[in-house]
């Protein structure tokens, strides 16, 4: 322990990284050293000094123009998947099958057993009916056909070889708590085909709002659904959150700033009554009350502000 | 700089991310979106700049997040795709040879940071504050005396708070190699700021 290493950890020192033994040492020699006593109190001077130039907390209003610039860019960008993700990953993939061969092994060995095991059970008999945690489902005897993967025709015969995929439709019934039937009804939630299964889906999740996973789905058909039945129905579901949860109450707002469906921006105004102290929703309010298109929404905007007493 | 709080579960919005919801990976975002804002803030005092390396940032975030294996923390993960941005950044800056000490708005207008710099802690003292101003604005100017890399270790140290080990892991380093940056950042500083006194 000298001067030298002293004055090569001060830095780690005021920034609290030296290990316990090295802390120990350093103060110990620090107590005994003038000069070194004089360096660290210089250093940590320097330290308290920098914070003349704090870190300025983040305006509300900058953070909001931020997040909807990027769900914007984001509704344009797609994620690197398929091939190109495939060709992109290949060198750490590899890399990792070199490193974990027994990972490896063990890899294949389960898609072996899982390949097998499914076959076995596509050429078994099927039974008409099968228990499953959370209500029963009934499995019909027919079922549709998905799509053509590929036809290839015989050469030496006039055969034909069709190969092809088969859904077979099946339903569950139990309560909404049930985890199957609540799997569901969020896949429900995201189908794109079929506006009328999402409203029926969403009406069902409204009850269970509570669940973090089922409030997501509530914030992501409010945002993304192009139906408004369904965007108001989810807003109608997220309502006693908005007080609680800053995720909803942002959605509310993007809702209100945004949609297309001036009935969805009534409603999402209404929802906001409770927090209209809020700064962020404030500075929206502000903003709406001077510029919206929307009589109705200047006008509420401006009673929600006048109502208000402006903190700021 | 502390770990966003309330975070859901990182690896169940993840890998919903990974299956293509946008929705989680919306709500993934909302967790670390303010850190990262405020961070690139501070380090390029331009709302624009901040504003576009959070848009970057984040989008390349949704576009790579497949190849996300859980080796690290999506923290560090976000954060490392974050401070590269701001070393461009700041390596852009450096060959344009701005000086920092007057930032931009998201309006455009320049703000000097004479006005920018608040003190809490000088009460009603309009002498002290004014000169605790003053020395916000050497030591903007000092700041940019350092390279990319040193302002990076520094600004993630001294301002944001990380351990050295996470910065290293952060700029793909060794914790030592950011120690030795640590090191020689804090002394030019401390020469740059004693020779403007």
């Amino acid at each position: 322990m000298n001067c030298d290493w002293t004055k090569e950890n001060v830095v780690l020192y005021i920034y609290d990284e030296l290990a316990d033994d090295a802390k120990y040492e350093f103060e110990r020699h620090i107590n005994q050293c003038l000069a070194c006593k004089q360096e660290v109190e210089a250093a940590l001077a320097f330290k308290d000094g920098m914070s003349a130039l704090p870190v300025q907390e983040v305006a509300p209003n900058l953070l909001v123009n931020s997040r909807l610039r990027l769900q914007e860019s984001l509704e344009e960008t797609s994620q690197a998947l398929g091939w190109n993700r495939f060709v992109f990953d290949f060198a750490g993939w590899m890399h990792q099958l070199k490193l974990a061969p027994a990972l490896t092994a063990a890899i294949l060995l389960i898609g072996f057993a899982g390949g097998s095991l499914t076959t076995w059970r596509m050429l078994g008999s099927r039974p008409p009916g099968t228990d499953l945690p959370g209500g029963t489902v009934t499995q019909p005897q027919q079922a549709n056909i998905a799509s053509i993967e590929s036809i290839t025709p015989d050469a030496n015969s006039n055969k034909i070889s069709i190969k092809y995929d088969m859904v077979y439709p099946q339903t569950v019934e139990g309560t909404p708590a049930d985890p199957l039937i609540q799997q569901l009804l969020l896949m429900a939630a995201h189908n794109q085909g079929n506006s009328g299964v999402r409203l029926d889906s969403i009406d069902v999740l409204t009850r269970q709002a509570e669940d973090d996973a089922v409030r997501e789905a509530l914030v992501y058909a409010l945002r993304y659904d192009k139906n408004p039945g369904v965007r108001l129905k989810a807003l109608d579901g997220l309502k006693s959150y908005v007080k609680d949860d800053v995720h909803v109450r942002d959605a509310v707002v993007e809702a209100l700033m945004h949609d297309t469906n001036a009935g969805v921006r009534s409603e999402a105004i209404a929802l906001l009554d409770p927090v209209r102290a809020d700064m962020s929703v404030r500075e929206v309010l502000q903003v709406l009350a001077q510029h919206d298109k929307d009589q109705f929404i200047r006008s509420q905007s401006r009673r929600y502000l006048d109502s208000t007493p402006n903190m700021y | 700089m502390n770990q966003p709080q309330g975070r859901r579960n990182d690896s169940d919005l993840i890998r919903a991310s990974q299956r293509g919801d946008r929705g989680a990976f919306e709500t993934l975002v909302r967790q670390y979106d303010q850190a990262v804002l405020r961070l690139a803030l501070h380090l390029t005092g331009s709302e624009a700049d901040a504003q576009d390396i959070y848009q970057e940032a984040f989008l390349k975030a949704y576009r790579h997040i497949g190849n996300f294996r859980f080796e690290c923390s999506f923290y560090t993960w976000i954060y490392r795709i974050v401070t590269n941005l701001c070393l461009d950044h700041l390596r852009k800056r450096q060959t344009r040879r701005e000086d920092s000490h007057v930032m931009t708005d998201s309006s455009g207008q320049e703000v000097d940071l004479l006005e920018r710099v608040s003190d809490d802690r000088s009460g009603a003292n309009p002498e002290r504050d004014l000169m605790r101003r003053e020395l916000g604005a050497k030591i903007a100017l000092a700041l940019t005396r350092l390279t990319p890399r040193e302002r990076m270790v520094f600004e993630l140290k001294h301002y944001q708070g990380l351990r050295l080990r996470t910065i290293g892991e952060m700029l793909n380093t060794t914790e030592e190699t950011a120690k030795n940056t640590l090191f020689r950042a804090t002394q030019k500083l401390r020469g740059v700021l004693g020779s403007m006194r």
